[in-house]
This record gives C-alpha cells, structure tokens and sequence, in this order.
C-alpha cells in the first residue's frame, strides 16, 4: 500500500474516531460506541545478533506500538469495529502509522445460545490463540510473542486482510464452540516477507496473493481450550528488472494446534504446526522446492500474587523437519547451518502497577537464528548460533 | 457478598451462574426476548469486583480483562463499561435499559426500592 494511500485511510477513520467520541456526551452513547487504545515503549538489547534495531551490545528503543480501537452497534445486528495502529520494529517494520483492520460483521442470527454472522472489510484473521490480539501487549503472555509460531518478520500476511469471515458460535453446557470459515486477500508485499519466502529482499515483488482459513475453537467447562486453525496461502511473484527470479508462485499451508489449561492461578499453553512452504516457477536461481518446518512452545504462566505474574516458555522451530541441524543447508549452500533452527528459553515478569499501567521485563536464551530478522541483520555470515536477549517494556492503557 | 441488579426494563427475575458467567464473558448478548445486554462493571482492582468476579463467576479479574480484551480489540464483542464507583455503577443501571451490575451486600440495602431490580441466583 502507498504512503498517500494509507494515510487518506488513517486520516478517514481518525476523523470518523473524533467524531463518534464528541457523541458520547448523552450518557448513553457509550453502551453502542467504545474507544479503547494502549500505547507501549519496549527496549532490548542482546547478544550476537540484532532484534528489532540495533540491539547488539546496545540498547535498542526501535520498538513501539500505539493502538487505538473503537467500536460500533448502529443497530443490533450490525457490529462496526476497526483499529489503527502505529507501530515501530526494527528495519523490519518501519511503516509507523497504519490502518490495522476496519470490518463490519453482520449478524444475520442471534439468540441467547447461537450466533451467526459475516464479516466483511479488513478483517482480523483467526490463527492461533494470540494472533488476532497480537499488537496489545496486555493480550500477549510475554513481551514477544512465540516467533516460533508468531514469526513477526512475516506478521502482515496473517495479520488482517481484505476479505470476508463466516462465523458461527454455539453457547452450551458443554462450553462454546466458535468456528470459522474465511477468504483473504493477505499483504505478501514487503521487504520483511521476503526474506522469510524468498530468502532476502528481491527486485520483484509477490502479488496477487488468496488465502483460505477455518478455525475451530472450543472452551470447555473444564477451563479447557482447545483449538484448530487451518490456513492455505499462496503468492505470486512479479519479477523487477533486471531480476535472477521468474514469475513463481510461493504456497504456505498449515494446520496449527492450540491447546490452553487453566487451574487457578495457573495457565498451561501449548501451539503446535508444521507449516508447509512451496515454491515454483523461478527459474534455475531459485530452483522449484518445497519443505515441511516444525514450530512449538510451551508455555507456563503464574500469577502469584493479583499484580504478579511469571512466565516460563521454550519454544522451537525447525525450518526444515529432514534438515534439523542446518548441516544440509550449510553443505549445499555454504550459508550457516544455525539459520535453520532456533531453541528458545523464556523467563518474564509483569507486573501490573496498576489497572491501566503494566511494566514488563524478560529474557531470551537462544540457540539458532532461524527468526532472527533478516533486516536487522543483514550480513547473515554475521550472526552467530547461541544469543541471549533482555527485553523491559512500559504499557499504558485507557 | 455480592448482588446481581439489573434495570427494572429487564424481564428477567432470577438468572442461572452459567447465564451470569456467560454474560460477564460476553457470550450471551442478548436477554430472553432480544433485548440488548449492557454490562457495566467496577475497575479491576476493586474490592467489589474482586468478590463480584470470585464468587459468582468462578474468575479472578485477571482472567475476565483477558477474556475481554480478546473479545473487544478483535471487533467480536463491545468491552463491559467501567465505572469508579458502586454509586455510579448503580446510576448507570438504573438509566439504562437491558443494563447489569452488581454490588456488595452492604451496598446493597436501599436499592430494592430505587429502581434498580435485584436477580435471585438460580
């Protein structure tokens, strides 16, 4: 999307914000039109390698993110809701202000045990427990979410798209089930992407892009979640000039696993998927491939005390499930056999001062760079295997 | 302990803890009858939220905010709307239609009879 573009759009749905907020005067407004918005300052810093900015053997201030969220009942059946969001990561992720999603969901059925409905617009995309949350910090379980699963590098292609969402949701004794079943059109088209499809940032650039996804959700009297997602993506290349790369086609598919207990102060996470990666048509310089990654965490949360709470998590990832330790990668390639796996410890502590203010702080014991990104460190013979990260973050909600 | 109240428009007079803890989680938006549930609730860290969310719900307020961030910054649900205080919260029931509350019992003794209506726990 173009700079005029996105703005005419954040510009469109911040005055129609303004707007809305100066009807709240009648008392009532407020039970058919909510604003709600957080604002968060993150540092890190790390070992070896860069995450988010220059955060090697420094301080990197390279990662913020404001958000601003409303929501609309014009009339019963019809929820309007959209979030714009400004966001700052690292080279990867220099677009600043941004429209994050605007979707208008029409609830053609609701009872007090079912509902129906469609979403139309730039809709959220179910995948996995975090995704659709994924920018409010006081949603994500740590300061970074799982890469392993929630590669950040590659965030615009799940994040929300133009597209249409059916959904149906069912109230019982036996807990609520939620499904979902979608068609978007998700943002292949950035640097960041690229590197993640396509290796390192191309001439060209991967366009006409169509994506299916369905989620089934269930929660169990049990305090139980469990989760299906199923996505199938797919991208076209449109070669620059001059260009080494033809006109291919990139495909991803993946059904992901998610699995949540909660017992009192407790939560037990877990996310499992292995997600498949194709790639044809680009001539001999990138030759016709596919490969099955391996992508898992398991996570542990304690609030301690009613402010406190403690997070433990290993999370792992496998870029290619027959080429584990890279050695293959590194024997036909040359480039280092670390970039194709990472084994991450997570320790963290939040800390909620008050309702509306949380501070955070953890740390990150790496080894493998496998989502370690590209921007960020552009020199690939440059990273190094094992890596250990400090993150502080600061998060303010109204 | 704590009370449900409701406003006097609902046509509700006793609600199960399973209609309750489906309302406070935003699942159930609607009363029998279709009218609009409002919900209104305390700050997180009030002592009457606190007993509120215990006792009736099964759920410290750590859960329910997580519960109501997922839902609202999704675009799937309205967050609850939050008030300061058990004075406000009972004005703001009392003025709108289809709206839910609670207070604690000490709160609770003159309100029986200053159009607020008080739901028996089924």
């Amino acid at each position: 999307m173009t700079a005029s573009r996105r703005s005419r759009w954040s510009s469109l749905l911040l005055a129609g914000l303004l707007e809305a907020t100066a009807v709240h005067a009648d008392g009532l407004a407020d039970t058919r039109f909510r604003i709600q918005g957080f604002a968060a300052q993150t540092l890190i810093s790390s070992t070896n390698n860069n995450f988010f900015g220059e955060s090697r053997d420094a301080i990197s201030t390279d990662f913020t993110e404001i958000g601003l969220q409303a929501f609309w009942l014009p009339v019963k059946s019809l929820q309007l809701s959209g979030q714009i969001l400004y966001r700052e990561a690292g080279e990867g992720d220099e677009e600043g202000l941004r429209l994050d999603y605007a979707q208008a969901d029409w609830r053609f059925y609701q009872s007090d045990a079912a509902q129906f409905g469609i979403k139309l617009g730039k809709v959220k995309v179910p995948y996995g427990l975090y995704n659709e949350t994924r920018d409010v910090p006081f949603t994500r379980p740590s300061i970074l979410l799982p890469q392993a699963i929630y590669l950040d590098s590659s965030r615009s292609v799940l994040i929300a798209a133009p597209g249409a969402i059916f959904h149906a949701s069912a109230i019982g004794a036996q807990g609520t089930l939620d499904f979902t079943l979608g068609w978007a059109q998700p943002d292949f088209d950035s640097e960041a992407v690229e590197y993640v499809f396509l290796g390192r940032n191309r001439p060209g650039a991967l366009k006409d892009s169509s994506a299916f996804s369905s989620s089934l959700r269930w929660e169990a009297p049990t305090d139980t979640t469990l989760m299906l997602t199923y996505v199938d993506a797919n991208a076209d290349y449109e070669p620059g000039t001059p260009d080494t790369l033809g006109a291919g086609e990139i495909h991803f598919r993946n059904l992901l696993l998610s699995f949540q207990q909660r017992l009192d102060t407790v939560t037990l996470t877990a996310e499992y998927g292995q997600p498949r990666t194709d790639r044809s048509g680009f001539g001999p310089a990138f030759p016709d491939g596919g490969r099955d990654s391996i992508t898992r965490y398991v996570q542990g949360e304690w609030r301690f005390h009613p402010e406190w709470e403690v997070v433990l998590r290993n999370e792992v990832n496998y870029r290619d499930k027959t080429d584990k330790t890279g050695r293959k990668l590194q024997a036909a390639t040359g480039l280092p056999a670390h970039a194709m796996y990472s084994d991450d410890w997570v320790i963290g502590l939040r800390w909620d001062v008050t309702p509306n203010f949380m501070l955070r702080a953890e740390y990150h014991h790496v080894d493998g760079t496998s989502w370690v990104p590209g921007l960020d460190n552009p020199d690939i013979f440059a990273t190094e295997q094992r890596w250990n990260m400090g993150l502080l973050q600061a998060a303010y909600r109204f | 302990m704590a009370e449900v109240i409701v406003n006097p428009s609902v046509s509700v007079n006793s609600i199960s803890a399973s209609s309750l803890r489906n309302i406070y989680t935003l699942r159930q938006t609607n009363w029998p009858g279709g009218q609009m549930i409002v919900v209104f609730v305390l700050p997180d860290n009030h002592p009457a939220h606190e007993t509120f969310t215990k006792e009736k719900l099964g759920l410290y307020p750590y859960r329910l905010r997580q519960i109501w961030d997922r839902l609202s910054y999704s675009g799937m649900a309205s967050a609850p709307i939050e008030v300061k205080d058990e004075n406000e919260l009972r004005a703001r029931v009392r003025a709108t239609p289809g709206a839910i509350g609670y207070i604690t019992k000490d709160a609770s003794k003159d309100t029986r009879h200053d159009g607020i209506k008080t739901l028996t726990l089924e």
